[in-house]
């Protein structure tokens, strides 16, 4: 059975079988609006509000939630107006963003409860025309009947008092979508980012609002000693300073709490903290050292082994646009929280549980998210501004540094892969084996244990028989999730590897995977794809190649470049029913573009139980000047809806990394790891 | 403290504040601008990236006192509704992921493009390589430049 990684997220089992009707039925309309389930209501004038239970962090659910219902109502996609839903999974159902779970959770029931406004409208105009539902057709957000017309706005009375359970629903059957798959639409919150209108955590300040900075552990595990706060309170502006308890208020550090953030900042500088404990003299490659000691043993070949590699894996850091932040209003009878996080309904479960109250009493709101890639599943900062709204009374904004958010990140762990092969008379593979030497992620207990990393990690899409073995050592410092995470290291050595085994016995590279794939496959059409976008292969030139099944959907990657220098990637990608164009061609070529920044030299190094990068300037995210053209070819499929977020980095990296310079030996490509 | 009179987005506006204070924190506590988005507070990410005499500046580096007297642009000072070119192409390339970063790629932009009305893409890039987007956005964003161009050479 795979493990599914996310259905034990934040320690609770959430149920990921997807929500019925049941379940989001038995809202109570108000008298001047239908609201037939938690997700879809229309008032008297028929204006279409649409709840997303999920937060948006740049992976496009609010888009589309917005499509879906627009669709199944059979309107414009102007015509809805997008809600975020409060952390509230009773209500809901899971609100996690993660294990690119939002299109496979959510789109079905969305649709459904749609479909079932639109069928209620209709039946409402048929009863009041006195004809039959099927003479009635639903468009433009009006019931017509021959000439008469009825606005949805002066159905909404009739339908809320009809009995849902007597009216059949129908969904509207792909082949005759309007707009999923086929919109060009951007994204819904478009025109509000590039006009500065969009909202997020960092923007949220309610009246009396104090704003707050933390002093935070100058090594991995420092905890504090002593402080001299004396300093830091004289500094105009400085409100409160307080002590944070890892235990309780995440990280740990001492908290300045003022009425601005310049002030905040001023204070922080000047407090005197003393700290103690944690591991000063840590340093990356030493771990990495301790990880290649650690590899599992190569198991017996059934043959000779014809090459053997190593591949070294760095930490990453998640480095968000908008760094981690949140603000919390904690009164005598409950709390407040208004922040960026992938998971609204879990923090407020665990809010609740943490201070022992009704979860009635804690209201989460999320905001636009600027960037999450896994780091916001965490409730740290969350947690921050709790505590200093207790310490000061009054609303707080706490707000990372960029230098704090990258230096107390939940980095993605490091990795040691050695791989092995054994090749029939033509060079391609015939057995293989991986053993991987990694830590387990802190964050998430559940993930301390080689068989549940094993079943994240190993996607391997290829009919090549073999042994995948996977050594933990403890984490020295903070891991999470990134990106795919093990999926992210564990395809990135496989596809590095085969592609130099291929490159060895002069195989071409997208044959030597054809050879591997069965020709009906899913992945095998998508190769195909790629390659006939991407053309023939110009003279001089290099061509990395490398494949991805994971999540319910494939992909294929092809780089193209020359020199060592990247010019070109081409992804055919199959998700099933593709429902926002733009957006699955954008969660593409943002996978692309993390690969090309991992490959091109972005790492987390640690020494003297430091971070040693603290900003853009020294954790070498790509530019714009490293983007090449990116090239994304849909491949429709009747296949279940697949998830996407997560699905082109391992390969992109990998084909990538082969253009860069081979032979790969890990990532960064041509720099020291660690 | 002390008072400085600034001149943003058309209007002259006061702030209280002390004189090392960055110009994004006057903006976005003071003014109420929360379009410049604070990324790094040193100058290395552009996602506060706004015009100050029509060029792009970092106001998170960028003191009060250094502002006073100069004509300060953000990204709500573009247009009353998105209809300045360049807000228009990145509308019609759907640039925006996460968005955090782009009212700063998108200054960057009006900067280019106010002195070099034609850019080819290596001017692009040098344009913009200060300005980071962690999305990924790179390729629509040059896209977007190039039928930002287009547009503003229409309009003339």
């Amino acid at each position: 059975m795979r493990v599914s990684r996310r259905t034990f997220l934040g320690g609770a089992l959430v149920v990921s079988v997807p929500m019925t009707l049941t379940d989001v039925a038995g809202v109570a309309s108000a008298a001047d609006e239908f609201a037939p389930n938690v997700f879809v209501r229309l008032d008297d004038r028929g204006r279409i509000t649409a709840t997303v239970p999920k937060p948006d962090s740049g992976q496009g659910v609010r888009t589309m939630v917005a499509l879906l219902v627009a669709e199944e109502l059979m309107v414009g996609p102007d015509d809805v107006r997008p809600e975020q839903a409060h952390g509230d999974t009773a209500r809901f159902g899971s609100q996690g963003v993660g294990n690119s779970f939002s299109a496979r959770q959510l789109s079905e029931p969305v649709r459904r409860a749609a479909a079932t406004a639109r069928c209620l409208l209709v039946a409402a105009a048929a009863r009041r025309w006195g004809v039959p539902v099927e003479e009635c057709t639903a468009r433009d957000g009006a019931v017509r009947h021959g000439r008469r017309v009825l606005r949805y706005g002066s159905l909404v009375r009739d339908a809320a008092a009809l009995d849902p359970t007597t009216v059949p629903v129908t969904l509207t059957p792909p082949e005759r979508w309007r707009l999923l798959g086929r919109t060009r639409a951007g994204r819904v919150d478009a025109k509000a980012i590039v006009t500065g209108k969009a909202r997020y955590g960092i923007d949220t300040r309610p009246p009396g609002a104090l704003v707050a900075v933390v002093a935070r552990p100058p090594w991995i595990g420092a905890t504090v000693d002593a402080v001299d706060d004396s300093a830091a309170r004289a500094v105009p502006g400085v409100v409160a300073v307080t002590a944070l308890d890892p235990a309780t208020s995440g990280q740990g550090g001492v908290a300045v709490i003022a009425r601005s953030m310049p002030e905040a900042l001023r204070g922080r500088e000047a407090l005197r903290v003393t700290w103690r404990g944690g591991t000063p003299t840590a340093d990356s490659r030493q771990w990495l050292a301790e990880l290649e000691t650690a590899l599992p043993a190569v198991p017996a070949a059934p043959g000779p082994v014809a090459f053997e590699a190593t591949y070294k894996l760095p930490l990453l850091a998640h480095a968000p646009m908008e760094p981690m932040n949140s603000t919390a209003h904690v009164t005598a009878t409950g709390i407040t929280v208004w922040t960026p996080t992938q998971d609204p309904g879990t923090l407020r479960a665990m809010l609740a549980g943490q201070f022992g109250l009704d979860q009635a009493d804690v209201r989460v709101e999320p905001t636009l998210t600027g960037g999450a890639f896994g780091r916001r599943i965490e409730p740290d900062p969350v947690l921050e501004a709790v505590a200093c709204s207790r310490a000061a009374g009054a609303p707080v904004s706490v707000l990372w540094t960029r230098d704090d958010d990258m230096r107390h990140d939940s980095y993605r762990p490091m990795s040691v892969h050695r791989l092995s092969a054994v090749v029939d008379a033509s060079g391609v593979p015939t057995w293989r084996a991986h053993g991987i030497a990694t830590w387990p992620l802190t964050i998430m207990p559940f993930f301390n244990n080689p068989a549940i990393i094993k079943a994240a990690g190993d996607h391997f899409p290829y009919s090549v028989p073999g042994r995948v073995d996977v050594t933990l050592r403890d984490a020295p410092l903070r891991t999470g999730f990134w990106r795919a995470v093990y999926a992210g290291q564990f395809q990135y050595a496989e596809e590095s590897f085969l592609g130099e085994l291929g490159h060895r016995a002069g195989l071409d590279q997208v044959d030597l995977r054809r050879r591997l794939l069965p020709a009906d496959s899913r992945l095998r059409r998508v190769l195909d794809a790629a390659v006939e976008r991407a053309g023939g292969v110009r003279p001089g030139a290099t061509r990395g190649v490398a494949c991805h099944d994971d999540y319910g959907s494939v992909i294929a990657v092809i780089a193209d470049g020359s020199d060592g220098r990247l010019r070109r990637v081409t992804a055919a990608v199959d998700v099933g029913p593709v429902l926002h164009p733009s957006g699955v061609r954008a969660q593409v070529e943002g996978g692309v573009m993390d690969a090309v920044s991992t490959v091109s030299g972005a790492q987390i190094t640690v020494r003297d139980g430091r971070v040693v990068q603290s900003s853009f300037r020294d954790y070498a995210w790509a530019r714009i000047d490293q983007a090449p053209d990116i090239d994304v070819v849909l491949v429709r499929s009747d296949a279940p809806i697949g998830g996407l977020g997560e699905l082109a980095f391992p390969p992109a990296a990998a084909a990538v990394a082969f253009v860069t310079g081979r032979p790969v030996t890990g990532m960064p490509v041509g720099v020291e790891v660690g | 403290m002390a008072r400085y009179r600034l001149h943003v987005n058309g209007e002259r506006r006061e702030v209280d504040v002390d004189a090392r204070t960055p110009l994004l924190w006057a903006l976005r506590e003071q003014l109420g601008l929360l379009g410049p988005k604070y990324g790094c507070g040193v100058g290395a990410c552009g996602a506060c990236t706004s015009l100050v005499d029509g060029e792009a500046a970092r106001p998170c580096v960028t003191t009060v006192a250094e502002a006073q007297g100069r004509r300060i642009t953000t990204i709500e000072g573009l247009s009353e509704d998105g209809d300045h070119p360049v807000q228009q192409a990145w509308l019609e390339l759907d640039v925006a992921q996460c968005g955090y970063c782009q009212p700063g790629q998108i200054m960057s932009t009006v900067a280019l493009l106010a002195t070099n009305p034609d850019p080819d893409d290596a001017e692009i890039d040098e344009a913009l390589r200060d300005n980071v987007c962690r999305c990924g956005t790179y390729t629509r964003v040059r896209a977007a430049v190039r039928r930002a161009a287009q547009l503003t050479r229409g309009r003339r």
